[in-house]
Parts: structure tokens; C-alpha cells; sequence
């Protein structure tokens, strides 16, 4: 393929990247840093239509101009310009499992991802870097006319469709770093599903990042039409790296009259990873849109997956999980806005630090004036499990109607000596019986989860439980 | 002493007018040169942008900085028994004592940091007050009844700073109500600063009822420090003034205290009451709690961002922060934040709740099918719900001045009558 950038094709055709695999080879190129050059280069790679790339240099002017978030986590460490924003390990995504290269399913099996799932995957989607490279749509899926794409190749395939939605959650000029996501993003995934059909079994995809200073932008968008209904379950897995990577992503979700959407996040990036991650949902009448978001990996997250309510009876939930270890910043929440009457909402967080690590729950509340008769339960649980970690509560609520029944409640508390004596007076190890607590502590969320991801999430509580206490 | 105006421009104040507000007011070096210390502060430090956090939704573009500043209060607070004097309590404006007992005020005045998120305000007050009250009560003395002081502004289109500043001595007990009052109809700018020191094993009940006039801008700070075993409840009754910005710091210092922050709003028309607080438990076995509730009428806006910050040295403390609106008026509205900072796993107890709605129809419904119009049924039912902070009020006549200035805004009702409430 011929490269029109003059940035991209000064890299020398076999250029490596400090792959972690010996073996894994980045077929396509591009330099670490970012310019209008870089930009536009990576739009001309994918060949994509003339608004896509306009779009893209009008984000990045957007990116440019907007300061960095001061409130939040401490972003500074993060260097733009030491950031590869493209990169992708084949040439196109593949229909069948065995066509996918095998040092990208060496690392998938290690992550148990293939084997453990098949049986109850109806498709997979798993990004290796940038590009979507293995996607299986199960022969009845199709028949229904549910489309479930790489979201690279939906703009080719269905740009109407595309050019429709894409954008009109989160506009370019959103934020900054949906600004940058906008700019430069590969990847994601593509869901369009049909007036009043059903996905009966959640869509899974897989993300990862394993090159070192690999930013990863992708974008996501789902649109479920009038009372259609779907499941979407993302889970994120990363090997170590020394130094850090920026993990950028924008998901778009419209959920249509009557329609139901649940999206469901597990983020187990590797500790050096800046997950920063602009997640909105608009819900109309009578739809449903649900966002179950657990954080565990990152060394700073920021990601506050929001809902706006747009029609009557249209109700919106997040189910917040975070688990912050030494080092480990989770500024997690959620934001749900009441823009039309009769909508309900609910916000349950429950959130754990450990070592020296910090969680934050954030959230706002908004009600719009006319909103009538909106109901809204905020509900914050904190465990701290050590004396040097920290936990912070900001909800905020800007309430401009009368008629509404709104409600924030938080808690923060540690693993109490009773409930630790009794379990080992049973014969545990305390290790074991904080464990056990903590597994309780988030119960109401975990059981949220599909199954394999429910004794992913209760193995993971217990690797990062072993050295807590004592 | 009559209300005098010194006729300046409060700002920028300069060394020139402090240095007649001493004069007038015949300080000693000591208080002038604090003065300067503090002028120097207010100079140095900006007036909020609105870009903090704790100032989003308040603009100072409005605030009314053209009035001369105002010199003293028409109202010199006096002793119920005159027995409490010869044992050693002082309670006087703060003029007066800083005169006749610069011994007491000294060591306290102006000590500290003041309020952060009040910071330029607070740099103001103490630079260039004038009025005030001035209260020590001496060691192991405790104080029956109610001492009761009145700040008034007597003319609302000028600008105010009183400084009032508590000392409750080791083991010592008092109770005080401040009432500020001016009048209704012009721009004004009320500056009043609270400094109150409960030194160890003290106790002390601090009421502020604020009446200030319709058009009167309350911008008003203040900084509670809670010594060991001391117990502190402050109440701030919010019913007039035009914008209230209030910035409550209090500081869990002394190991064992217990503090209680309350409060009562009832606004309307298009009032706009905006508090700050920040509870800081620094030492350890600390208790605070605190509890505002808000009734909003016509177009009126309550805000409210309280930090709960729980320190690394706070062990074994408790806390909990409560926030309740009630919206009377489809036009009314509320932001109630309630923020959590813990630093520390060895607490007993942290949380925090914060409500916002309508009167539940349920409870609307009960009180008219027993015979109440809709008028009498909607007060009796938010009568009822401020009745959580005025069941924590045990002092007589703070809880009637309270409640007298409640049905200025949420109406008479034989509903008021406590016995009727009972039944």
C-alpha cells in the first residue's frame, strides 16, 4: 500500500517496536509523537472517506487548544510526544479463528481468553493494537441483520449508517482527551442492531496493549434500535511494561425507544497504563441503558461512563467497581443527566484501596427543569484496606427541578477485626478472610457479571488480596 | 456607640483607612500592627475567579463594592447576671475588649489561617473590622442560659466586616446567639467573620441567626478549632440576605473532640444560600457530624459543598455529613456536594447523604385527608422536616428565635405550636 504521508514513510519498512513476543512483527508504521501530519497520515493508511479525515484535524486543532484536566488524578507525567499513535500487527481483521497469526494467539492463550470462552461467545472482537484482527459473527446474528464490525471497517461497509451516529454522543470537541481519541482513533468495535431484535448472548471483545508506549484510541459505537436489545462485555488485559502507556478510548452508545443496553467493562490494564476513557450512553423513551464498569488495573484511571436521558421513562444504571493497589489512582464514577420527566436512575460504586493506593468515586446527578417525577439513588461504598491508602467521595448533584426524588448516600469503612477474627477462628488465613470480605464487599456487582467473568473478577480480588494485610 | 461610617471605599483597603479604624477605635500597637499583618494577606490574596471548585456557583461580578465601610455596632452585647463578670467572663464588643482586655484577645486574635475557601474574605474581615462580639468564658466556669448578641447594619448600603471571636477556656461551658440584622432595600455587603476556640474539655453552643436585608450580600466565614475533649454545635439559621456565601471551617485538633455543625435554611423569592464546609479531623478519637437542611421556595438556590477530610492522624474518628432539600417551587434549586477525603483506614465511622425532592405526595396526602388546606398541610409538613436539626437544639431560647425566624419565611401555622407537632 502506498504511503501518501511523507511522516510515515520516512520509517523504514521492518521498523520494530520493543515488542514484547519475540516473534510479533508490526506489519505497518508510524512514529512516536503527534502532528496534523501524523493525523492526517493515518487516515490516508486507512483510506477513509474526506469527512472522516477532516474530522479527524479538526479534533486534533480541538486537542491542541484544550488545556489538560487540572482536577483529578495527576496527569503529568504523560508525554504526548513519546506516544505511538498508530500501529497495526495485520493488514485486516480475519473471519476465522485459525487465520489469526499465531504469536497473536500464543498471547491471547496465555490470557485464557480463546478456550475458556468460545462456547459462550457469540462473537469475538479482540484488538491486538490498533487494529481489530480476529472477528467471528455467529451465522444467526447475521441473520437477524445485527451488524458487529471493526469499527475501521463499519466506515467502509456501512458509512451511512456510520456517518450518522458517529460523533453525536461525544462530539470532537468533547474534551480533550476525546478530542485526541477522535483524532487519531484504530480500532473498536461496531454494533448496529435492528428494530426489536434481541442478542440473547453478550458480544465480547478483548483489548490489549503490548507495545511499550503504545497509545491505544479505540472507538466504539453501538447503536441498538427501537426495542432491540444487546449485551456488550470489553475486557482489557495487558503485560508489564516499564514505561507508560496511554490508553485513550471513546464509546458511543444509543440506546433507541424501547431498546435495552448493557455495557460491560472489566480494565485490567498493566500498572503503567493511563487509562483515560470518555464513555457516554443517550437513552430515549422507555429504553434502558446500563453501564457495569469495573476498574482494577491502570496506574491512574479516569473514566466516569455518563447517561443522558433524553426520553420519558427512560431509565440509566452504572454499577461502578475499583480496585486500587500501591501506586494505583482510581478516579472512577459515573454521571447520569435527567433530561426528560418520569426518568429513573441509579449509581452504585463500591470501591477498595490497598497498599498506597487511592480511589475517588466522582459523579454528578443533573436534573433538568420540567423533569418531573425523576427519581435518582446515588449509593458510594469505600473499603480502605492499609493505613497509607485513600479514599474520596465527590458526587456532585445539580437538581433544577421540585418534582423529583433524588438521593446520595456513601459509606467508608475498613475490613473490621471482628469479622477477620471470626473467619480465622475457622481456619482461614487472614489473607483468605479478606479475601472473603472483600468478595462480599462487592457481591452486588459482581453478580452482575456473566459467569466466566464473575470468577475472573473473584480471582483477580484474590491475587491482588495475597500481601494486603499483616 | 452609634453607627458611624467611615466614608471610604472599602476597597481596595490601604494602610491609610485601617489606620483610622484604629485610631477611632483606640488600639493599642499590638492590633495595629495585626491589622497590617492581615491588610498585607488581603492585598496578596485574590478574590475567587469562580474557576474553584467551592466558588462555581456563586459569581462575585454582582457584589456590591461601592459602599463606604462601616464602623461599629449600635449594640454593645451585655451579661444576663452581672455575678458573671466578677467571675471572670468577659462579654463585650471586640472593640471594647481589645482595649480593656488585651490579655484575652491577643493570643487569639487572628490566629491561624482563617477559612481557605474564604481566604481574601477572611483577609478583609480581620484587616479591617469594625463591630463584632468578644466572649471568654474562664476556666472550669460553666454558663447557664443564653448570652445573646445583636450585629446589626444599620444601613444596608454600605459594607460590613464584624469579627466576633469565642474563647471558651479549659472545661468551660456557654452558649451564644448571634443575630445579624439589616435593612431590606438597598445593596449591601456583609462581611462577618466567626472565630471560635474551644480550648480542652470546653463546651460550646454557637448560634447564628442571619436576617440580614433582601438586597444584602453575606459573605461570611467561619473557623471553629475543636481542643481535646471539647464539644462544639454550631448552628446557622439561613433566612435572609439576598446571595449567602458561607465558608464553615472547622478543625478536629485535640484528641476526643466532638463536634456538631447544623444548619437551617429556608429561602425564596431569588435568594441564593451557598455553604462550604470542610470538616478536618486531624487528631485521633474525633467525632463530627453535621446536618443542613434547606426548605427552598419561589426561585430560590441552595448550594452546598461540604468536604469531610479524614486525616492520617485522625484514628478511631468518626464522621458523617447529612444534606436535605426539600424543593417548594417548581423554579427552586439545589446542588447538594458532600465530599469525602479519607486518608486514613482506622475509623469507626465515615459517610455522608445528600437528598433533594418534593414533598412525598404520601405525606401531602395523610395531612389534607385529616382536614388541612393544602397551605396549612405543605407547613406543617416542612416544620416537620426542620424538625430533625431543631430536636438537636436544646437550648429554649435558641430554638424559639429559630423557629420565629423560619415562619418569617415558611408561614405561621398553629402547626408552629410544639404541642400540636407532638400530637
Amino acid at each position: 500500500m502506498a504511503l501518501p504521508n511523507p511522516a510515515l514513510s520516512q520509517l523504514p519498512d521492518n521498523y520494530k517496536y520493543g515488542w514484547h513476543d519475540d516473534d510479533a512483527k508490526s506489519l505497518n508504521i508510524a512514529k512516536k509523537g503527534l502532528s496534523a501530519e501524523v493525523v492526517e497520515g493515518i487516515s490516508h493508511f486507512k483510506g477513509e472517506p474526506e469527512w472522516m479525515t477532516k474530522l479527524r484535524l479538526k479534533a486534533y486543532r480541538h486537542f491542541e487548544a484544550r488545556p489538560m484536566p487540572t482536577w483529578g488524578a495527576n496527569l503529568a507525567p504523560i508525554d504526548f510526544q513519546d506516544i505511538y499513535y498508530y500501529i497495526a500487527p495485520t493488514d485486516k481483521a480475519v473471519q476465522s479463528w485459525d487465520d489469526v497469526p499465531d504469536y497473536i494467539r500464543r498471547t491471547y492463550d496465555k490470557l485464557g481468553i480463546p478456550e475458556a470462552e468460545k462456547k459462550y461467545l457469540a462473537g469475538v472482537g479482540g484488538q491486538y493494537d490498533s487494529e481489530v484482527v480476529y472477528h467471528n459473527i455467529r451465522a444467526d446474528l447475521e441473520k437477524q441483520g445485527v451488524i458487529f464490525l471493526g469499527t475501521d471497517q463499519a466506515l467502509k461497509e456501512y458509512p451511512e449508517i456510520f456517518k450518522e451516529h458517529f460523533g453525536t454522543v461525544i462530539p470532537a470537541n468533547d474534551n480533550k482527551l476525546a478530542a485526541l481519541n477522535t483524532a487519531v482513533w484504530s480500532g473498536g468495535s461496531f454494533i448496529y442492531v435492528p428494530k426489536g431484535v434481541h442478542v440473547e448472548l453478550p458480544l465480547q471483545a478483548y483489548f490489549r496493549i503490548n507495545t511499550e508506549n503504545m497509545g491505544q484510541f479505540e472507538r466504539t459505537l453501538i447503536i441498538a434500535d427501537e426495542g432491540s436489545s444487546v449485551h456488550y462485555v470489553e475486557g482489557c488485559t495487558a503485560p508489564a511494561y516499564t514505561t507508560a502507556s496511554l490508553h485513550s478510548a471513546v464509546v458511543e452508545i444509543i440506546v433507541k425507544k424501547g431498546a435495552r443496553v448493557r455495557y460491560t467493562t472489566i480494565q485490567n490494564w498493566s500498572h503503567n497504563v493511563y487509562n483515560l476513557v470518555t464513555k457516554r450512553a443517550v437513552a430515549y423513551e422507555d429504553a434502558v441503558m446500563e453501564w457495569v464498569d469495573g476498574n482494577l488495573g491502570s496506574r491512574v484511571t479516569m473514566k466516569y461512563p455518563s447517561i443522558y436521558l433524553m426520553g420519558e421513562r427512560a431509565h440509566g444504571e452504572v454499577l461502578s467497581i475499583a480496585f486500587a493497589g500501591s501506586d494505583q489512582h482510581q478516579d472512577a464514577g459515573g454521571k447520569i443527566i435527567h433530561a426528560a420527566p418520569n426518568t429513573t436512575s441509579l449509581i452504585t460504586s463500591k470501591s477498595i484501596s490497598q497498599g498506597t493506593g487511592r480511589t475517588s468515586y466522582r459523579g454528578l446527578i443533573k436534573v433538568y427543569p420540567g423533569c418531573k417525577k425523576s427519581k435518582s439513588t446515588v449509593r458510594c461504598d469505600a473499603l480502605i484496606l492499609s493505613d497509607e491508602a485513600r479514599s474520596d467521595t465527590y458526587p456532585y448533584m445539580e437538581i433544577d427541578e421540585e418534582d423529583v426524588t433524588i438521593g446520595h448516600e456513601a459509606t467508608v469503612s475498613k475490613v473490621g477485626s471482628e469479622q477477620l477474627f471470626y473467619l480465622m477462628s475457622r481456619g482461614m488465613t487472614e489473607a483468605e478472610a479478606a479475601a472473603m470480605i472483600v468478595n462480599g464487599f462487592i457481591e452486588p456487582i459482581v453478580k452482575e457479571l456473566p459467569m466466566e467473568y464473575a470468577v475472573e473478577m473473584n480471582r483477580l480480588i484474590q491475587l491482588q488480596m495475597e500481601g494486603a494485610v499483616g | 456607640m452609634g453607627a458611624e461610617v467611615i466614608e471610604a471605599r472599602p476597597l481596595p483597603l490601604d494602610a491609610a483607612l485601617i489606620g483610622r479604624i484604629s485610631d477611632r477605635q483606640g488600639e493599642a500597637d499590638w492590633l495595629r500592627e495585626l491589622r497590617r499583618s492581615w491588610l498585607q494577606r488581603a492585598l496578596e490574596t485574590p478574590f475567587p475567579t469562580g474557576q474553584e471548585e467551592e466558588w462555581r456557583r456563586v459569581s462575585l461580578k454582582d457584589l456590591p463594592r461601592s459602599g463606604d465601610l462601616l464602623e461599629g455596632a449600635d449594640f454593645r452585647p451585655e451579661l444576663p447576671d452581672s455575678r458573671l463578670a466578677d467571675r471572670g467572663v468577659v462579654f463585650t464588643d471586640l472593640a471594647a475588649a481589645a482595649r480593656e482586655h488585651a490579655d484575652l484577645v491577643q493570643p487569639y486574635l487572628g490566629r491561624g489561617d482563617g477559612v481557605a475557601t474564604h481566604a481574601a474574605f477572611w483577609a478583609l474581615s480581620l484587616a479591617g473590622w469594625t463591630g463584632g462580639t468578644f466572649l471568654y468564658v474562664p476556666r472550669g466556669l460553666e454558663v447557664d442560659g443564653t448570652l445573646i448578641a445583636r450585629i446589626t447594619q444599620p444601613r444596608a448600603d454600605a459594607t460590613f466586616l464584624p469579627h466576633t471571636l469565642v474563647v471558651a477556656d479549659e472545661a468551660s461551658s456557654v452558649t451564644l446567639m448571634e443575630e445579624l440584622v439589616s435593612p431590606d432595600g438597598s445593596p449591601g455587603w456583609f462581611g462577618g467573620t466567626v472565630d471560635i476556640h474551644a480550648l480542652p474539655g470546653a463546651r460550646v453552643r454557637y448560634a447564628n441567626l442571619q436576617r440580614l436585608g433582601d438586597q444584602v450580600w453575606n459573605i461570611g466565614a467561619q473557623r471553629v478549632e475543636v481542643g481535646a475533649d471539647a464539644t462544639v454545635t454550631t448552628l446557622n439559621t439561613e433566612v435572609g440576605s439576598h446571595v449567602t456565601k458561607l465558608g464553615l471551617d472547622l478543625r478536629m485538633s485535640g484528641k476526643g473532640g466532638t463536634s456538631l455543625l447544623l444548619g437551617l435554611l429556608a429561602a425564596g423569592d431569588d435568594q441564593h444560600i451557598d455553604i462550604n464546609s470542610l470538616q478536618d479531623l486531624i487528631a485521633d478519637h474525633t467525632t463530627s457530624d453535621l446536618l443542613y437542611l434547606s426548605a427552598l421556595y419561589d426561585h430560590a438556590r441552595a448550594g452546598f459543598y461540604g468536604v469531610t477530610r479524614v486525616e492520617e492522624t485522625a484514628r478511631q474518628s468518626s464522621s458523617y455529613q447529612e444534606c436535605r432539600n426539600l424543593l417548594l417551587s417548581p423554579n427552586a434549586g439545589a446542588e447538594p456536594i458532600p465530599v469525602l477525603e479519607i486518608k486514613t483506614n482506622d475509623l469507626l465511622r465515615c459517610g455522608h447523604g445528600a437528598t433533594a425532592g418534593a414533598i412525598d405526595p404520601i405525606q401531602r396526602f395523610y395531612a389534607e385527608s385529616r382536614g388541612l388546606d393544602a397551605g396549612e398541610a405543605e407547613r406543617m409538613i416542612v416544620r416537620g422536616f426542620f424538625e430533625q436539626v431543631i430536636a438537636k437544639i436544646p437550648v429554649e431560647p435558641v430554638r424559639t428565635a429559630m423557629l420565629a425566624a423560619l415562619a418569617e419565611r415558611i408561614g405561621h401555622a398553629e402547626a408552629f405550636d410544639e404541642t400540636e407537632v407532638a400530637v
